[in-house]
């Protein structure tokens, strides 16, 4: 009789050929990710964005992903990067904010604080050289002051009234920085919408990690707002007039 | 394969396999340069205010000279999020100090305490170049600079950064008087003097260097305490 | 003071119902049994001087050693059962090195008298995290003096692990007449020599031998010579000054 054997995968042995094995490290590669955040400070807060796209690899995967949530009353978290590791900062998060909501002490976590609880997790994991594979914007208003901050995967951190990731650094940030900087106490809240959109389209325009479905989300003295999605108004007509990045 | 075979052939496979390969480096260069003189009485530090990240500017205002104590400034350079835990971890340091002891921590003992601090990690180094300044007990300016792993200078006048490249050679002409007959090279400047060459040396370093420029943050310790001031550098 | 002395001496670490812990007042009890030993504080620097009990003719007076140096610019003398110093000063020896090599400066007086009294609560079964040394506590006294920033300081400390700052102390067997006698020569100008005068004369008093210079121990410590242990030669010098 024919016998078969089946081996389970962890018990079949290396090919002797196969010599070059590789440390152990926690490195993953991001796997399910979201595209650029785009935020700035404006006269009664902060204004944010991202699309719905949660995107494997070049495959827009996930399409009705939200990658901003709110921490806390005053908070607005947007995210970059991988989807699996934004679930379990969510998660951590809202261990902290269940644990201060325990406290009952009639204290509210400040927007500067979650920054700092955040950054350091950040900047511990990558000590660990185990980092969670995300680019974090934090915005919000702590003690009545606009707070806006960035925190990436190296546990870099920066304040600036306008911040964009990925993409966005090289396309939406100098559009920010020409409106915006210098006028954050002035711009109002149609100018800054204005603004934002025309990021967020430069960027469906230019980004193939984009899709045309993306939420804007507010930070104000009455808390935080995420809109419901939305789509922005597009003109490809100019599009077949664009020559020169492939053979014709 | 045997558990045992696994591990002799580990043994054996190149270093460079083994160890470089695949890894995630735990370390960026963020630009931005940091300079400081020390006068007889006095001590100047300035260091731009610009963080980077390759080709972006990630912010126009990130400090990274940190006023530690009454008489002591950590000037930075290298990797931002190390330089400021660093800062976070002296200033702990200087305040369990003050609470044991009773008094605040001189910058003779900080200096050796951040040497301390900094061969701790030697094996997986804060990448940062600080320059401590403060005042000697003998009320003099004393500057001790540092390499990533705690390897401890005293000087007169120093450089570190993206641009130090640029700065050093002309803090050697200009406050060291390096190469140049009847000078008295171990003449220390005066305080305006001091504080124009500083200046002087990140506007220029600014037209050179893509990674220095923004603001230019400005401390002088003297025996009255530290001042601050802030100064506008291009923004391109 | 023990007539109502019950079961709660038994614990080292149980309060009576007055609030009282037995043992480390039978621990300070010891110290009254120790030689004397005293420390007077002057402007120019800190005298410590110790009564030898040399028990026996054959007994080598060198071999008793009451003031012992902790770093160059602190000395301690010690009264009541001197093998628990061992401890004590090990670790403040440890303790000032340490200090040394993170700051590159000497450790405050002050830290180093605190240093050791952080253990002489460490006795017992030891709390959550930290280990204690000892199964009772130290049966010891010492007089730590030293010079800092801060000028010359004599510090007194007990085995209740409290320290107190003195002009003049005196500590074991003759210590309540020999503090009364520093109380009444003592004076915020006096000199070192005239403490060291003072000293010898104060020990002479309270103890049962003839003061000779093989049974006191003399020590200073000051700001330019830090601590420095009286030779035979030099105690003899004092002597001829009484």
């Amino acid at each position: 009789m024919d016998s078969i054997t089946l081996r389970l995968p962890h018990t079949v042995e290396r090919p002797a050929e196969a010599t070059n094995y590789e440390p152990t490290t926690r490195i993953s590669q991001p796997t399910v990710t979201g595209t650029s955040v785009v935020a700035f400070k404006y006269k009664d807060g902060i204004m944010m964005a991202t699309d719905c796209l949660a995107s494997y690899g070049s495959m827009a995967r996930f399409r009705d992903e939200t990658r901003m949530t709110a921490v806390g009353k005053t908070t607005l978290l947007g995210m970059s990067g991988d989807t699996a590791d934004f679930q379990h900062m969510k998660h951590t998060l809202n261990n902290l904010l269940t644990q201060e909501y325990d406290m009952d002490d009639g204290q509210n976590l400040g927007t500067r604080s979650i920054y700092k609880y955040i950054s350091n997790i950040m900047y511990g994991r990558r000590t660990k050289i185990d980092p969670l594979w995300n680019s974090y914007v934090i915005g919000g208003i702590d003690n009545g002051e606009k707070v806006l901050g960035f925190v990436d995967y190296y546990g870099t951190t920066y304040q600036s009234p306008t911040i964009a990731t990925g993409f966005g650094a090289h396309l939406a940030q100098p559009i920010l920085r020409k409106y915006v900087e210098g006028h954050e106490d002035e711009i109002t809240e149609e100018d800054a919408i204005r603004i934002l959109d025309d990021c967020m389209r430069v960027l469906y325009y230019r980004d193939c990690r984009t899709f045309n479905k993306l939420r804007r989300a507010k930070v104000t003295a009455a808390g935080v707002e995420i809109s419901e999605p939305y789509a922005l108004e597009t003109n490809w007509n100019i599009a077949e007039y664009v020559r020169g990045y492939g053979p014709f | 394969m045997d558990f045992v075979g696994f591990q002799q052939e580990l043994a054996h496979a190149p270093a460079t396999e083994r160890h470089t390969h695949n890894r995630w480096e735990p370390y960026v260069d963020n630009g931005g340069t940091s300079l400081a003189i020390a006068g007889a009485d006095y001590v100047i530090v300035a260091s731009d205010a610009r963080q980077s990240n390759g080709y972006n500017i990630n912010s126009r205002y990130d400090p990274k000279a940190f006023r530690l104590s009454n008489d002591a400034i950590l000037a930075t350079a290298g990797y931002a999020a190390d330089a400021k835990r660093l800062v976070e971890v002296l200033e702990q340091n200087a305040q369990m100090y003050y609470h044991k002891h009773d008094r605040v921590m001189k910058a003779s003992a900080m200096a050796q305490m951040l040497s301390n601090t900094l061969y701790g990690r030697r094996f997986f180094p804060y990448y940062v170049f600080p320059i401590l300044a403060g005042l000697d007990n003998e009320g003099k300016g004393a500057l001790y600079c540092y390499d990533p792993v705690g390897n401890m200078e005293r000087v007169v006048y120093r450089s570190f950064g993206s641009a130090s490249a640029l700065v050093q050679p002309f803090l050697d002409s200009v406050v060291g008087f390096k190469n140049q007959r009847g000078v008295d090279p171990t003449r220390l400047l005066e305080r305006d003097q001091a504080l124009k060459i500083a200046v002087d040396a990140f506007t220029g370093a600014t037209e050179r260097d893509i990674h220095t420029g923004d603001w230019l943050d400005i401390f002088i310790v003297d025996r009255n305490g530290v001042t601050h001031e802030k100064r506008e550098l291009k923004h391109d | 003071m023990f007539l109502t002395r019950s079961e709660y001496d038994r614990g080292v670490n149980t309060f009576s119902p007055e609030g009282r812990l037995f043992q480390v007042e039978y621990a300070i009890e010891a110290i009254k049994l120790g030689t004397t030993a005293l420390g007077i504080r002057t402007n120019e620097g800190v005298i410590l001087a110790v009564e030898k009990r040399v028990t026996s003719s054959l007994l080598v007076a060198d071999s008793i050693e009451k003031i012992l140096e902790i770093d160059t610019h602190v000395a301690c003398a010690m009264s009541g059962h001197t093998a628990d110093s061992r401890t004590m000063i090990e670790h403040a020896r440890v303790e000032a090195q340490n200090h040394t090599f993170t700051y590159e400066e000497p450790i405050p007086v002050e830290s180093v008298t605190q240093a050791v009294c952080d253990l002489a609560l460490r006795f017992g079964e030891g709390a959550d995290g930290q280990d204690s040394t000892m199964s009772r506590p130290f049966g010891v006294a010492l007089l730590i003096a030293g010079v800092d920033e801060r000028g010359p300081q004599l510090y007194h400390t007990d085995p209740s692990g409290t320290f107190w700052r003195y002009e003049a102390k005196a500590i074991g067997a003759g210590s309540e007449g020999a503090q009364t006698e520093l109380q009444e020569q003592y004076h915020r100008d006096i000199t070192l020599n005239e403490a060291e005068i003072l000293a010898l004369k104060v020990l002479k008093q309270v103890m049962e031998e003839k003061l000779s210079n093989t049974n006191v121990q003399l020590a200073k410590v000051t700001k330019e010579g830090g601590y420095h242990i009286y030779t035979e030669d030099e105690l003899q010098a004092v002597i001829s000054q009484m």
